[in-house]
């Protein structure tokens, strides 16, 4: 094996916010995931994740690009996927809300409470898809801000 | 068409069915749910089939995910507020809800059944 097939392997990907391309780059990292490592269900779970994480950055993030990336290493089959972007202060303080409330505990727990509390809201946001991330995927997620810039990312053993 | 008279609902990159079963009615749906507000074309939906069944007495909803490729978030809100009915119902209208899964899609498998913790009793998943 070369030196370049036991390194690190990764894809970036950078763009406009739009709705419709979130789909685009679930499929795309879909298919990435799926010639980079063997467990598939792991590979969809992963795509589920950036899918969530994409429509945040989407929604939230005020004006710039969406930035995400998938990095691989191919041994142990170990995902990272990291979504960045700018946000308003007031996105940040219920992003830390949100992230404090789903962290901690069981995470089934956490995410049947948030879906519970999301059933009885009316001003259309769900505070679902960290739960959910976190519940599905069975990985680590965390948070990084400073200033205005997001990063949320999640790892998968 | 179906008993309740509900249109079935098609929109973008989804097509959610309303049909007759022996026990009551079947919701089918077939695509993707990855619209930024799925709510908009669910939350009515659903409406009318809790509000069909309950006038008519109906037993059983069968959920039929098998060919829905994705479901985002905010469809599983939409999904849970439609359960989340089910805890203001009485016992004698009372109905439940079967979700139809497909084991070869890896959210519905960690996704569905989570929906069974939400009112106790209201939804079997199969
Ligand atoms: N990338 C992001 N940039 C800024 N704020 C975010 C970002 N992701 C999440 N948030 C904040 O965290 C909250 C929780 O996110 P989430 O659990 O996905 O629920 P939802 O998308 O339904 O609001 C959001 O409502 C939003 O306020
Ligand atoms: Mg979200």
């Amino acid at each position: 094996m070369s030196e370049k097939d036991i390194g690190k392997g990764y894809i970036e990907l950078r763009f406009g916010p739009r709705w419709k391309y979130i789909a685009c780059a679930r499929s795309f990292i879909q298919n990435f995931l799926a010639i980079s490592i063997v467990d598939q269900t792991k590979a969809d779970k992963i795509a589920m994740a950036a899918s969530e994480l994409l429509e945040n950055a989407v929604k939230y993030a005020s004006g710039e690009d969406t930035h995400i990336s998938v990095n691989v290493s191919p041994k142990t089959e170990k995902i990272s996927v990291q979504v960045t972007n700018i946000a308003t202060p007031e996105s940040i303080k219920n992003l830390e809300k949100v992230y404090d409330k789903i962290s901690r505990g069981n995470s089934l727990d956490a995410y049947v409470s948030q879906m519970k509390e999301a059933a009885l809201r009316s001003d259309g946001k769900s505070q679902l898809g960290l739960a959910r991330i976190r519940y599905e995927t069975g990985g680590d997620l965390k948070m990084e801000i400073e200033k205005n810039v997001v990063k949320v990312s999640i790892d998968i053993g | 068409m179906n008993r309740l008279g509900i249109e079935p609902v098609s929109e973008e990159r989804i097509t959610i069915n309303v049909l007759d079963n022996p026990n009551g009615i079947t919701v089918k749906f077939t695509g993707d749910i990855d619209m930024e507000d799925p709510s908009i074309i669910l939350d009515p939906l659903f409406e009318k089939v809790h509000d069909g069944v309950l006038e008519n007495n109906y037993k059983e909803v069968i959920a039929d995910f098998r060919e829905l490729n994705f479901l985002n978030s905010s469809g599983i809100k939409a999904v849970a507020k439609w359960i989340m009915k089910l805890s203001e119902v009485d016992d004698t209208q009372k109905y439940i809800i079967k979700i139809v899964h497909n084991k070869d899609i890896t959210w519905q498998v960690t996704s569905l059944p989570t929906l069974t913790f939400l009112v106790p009793g209201a939804v079997q998943v199969e």
